[in-house]
């Protein structure tokens, strides 16, 4: 169990709400709640902005494509243990 | 990337790179023979002619005073790194984010000159490194927070059976009450 409460969507302010949208549609899933790790970096948008836009910087096709960056995401979250 | 084949490929991949590791970052130069012997001499030919390279990676080194057992360990290696359904190029850089992530000497290095001499650029390395640091970021927010998944339905599910193998059979239903 999370050792926070993490807010529903509608909990945040208007201009976050629109953010959880584009990350909808960079998943390209419909979610119940946005991700956890979305509400997260909603939590500070002045870490969040900067994080963000390095994550979608890394993740952006580039020389790799994004299938196969997923997988390098993958195997770094496996050695870290990481469950998320 | 919904292949399962694709998913149990970079997880032998990661293993082994592990492996090769914990063996080369380790004090254990002492433990490499001055004089390996004729079978551990045919491997290393394998190993030399597979990187291109005119040494031995000291990983395997470290292992040739029991033959049998450095051959063993290098057919797996060599299994785990051919082209496969993977890319070698692929998977390269998948244990190059591995060994970044476990601080392992040996391998950024190893696994850094290998993406460079199989045509990987400058930005394809930075590319890498930025997810490498980025997800050891997000991971250990996940796990300060506690987070619990919630991606999971995102990926679908590949019903084909085990390699040479026979697809599932219908589930079976319960039996009905009399």
């Amino acid at each position: 169990m999370p050792t926070v409460r993490l807010r529903d969507a509608s909990e945040y302010p208007a201009p976050i709400q629109k953010l959880f949208e584009v990350a909808k549609a960079w998943f390209n899933y419909d979610f119940a709640q946005p991700p956890a790790m979305s509400r997260v970096m909603a939590w500070d948008p002045e870490f969040g902005a900067f994080h963000g836009r390095a994550m979608k910087r890394a993740m952006t096709p580039g020389e790799w494509s994004r299938a196969e960056k997923e997988m390098v995401a993958a195997v770094v979250s496996g050695v870290n243990a990481c469950a998320y | 990337m919904a292949d399962d084949a694709l998913w149990y490929e970079a997880a032998l991949l990661v293993g082994v790179t592990n492996a090769l590791n914990v063996v080369a970052d380790s004090p254990l130069a002492a433990l490499e023979p001055a004089s390996p012997s004729a079978e551990a001499q045919a491997v290393f030919a394998e190993i030399r002619a597979f990187y291109d390279r005119a040494d031995v990676p000291v990983a395997f080194r470290r292992v040739a005073a029991d033959p049998g057992y450095l051959a063993d360990l290098w057919g797996a290696a060599r299994r785990v790194f051919a082209d496969n359904q993977l890319t070698r190029r692929h998977k390269e850089a998948l244990a190059f984010a591995v060994s970044v992530t476990t601080r392992s000497a040996f391998g950024t290095a190893f696994h850094l000159g290998e993406m460079r001499r199989l045509g990987v650029g400058e930005r394809g390395v930075m590319e890498v490194l930025g997810v490498t640091q980025m997800f050891s970021s997000y991971t250990k927010i996940a796990d300060t927070l506690q987070l619990e998944p919630d991606m999971d339905g995102i990926a679908v599910v590949d019903p084909s059976p085990a390699p040479g193998g026979a697809a599932p059979g219908p589930t079976p239903r319960p039996p009905e009450a009399p």
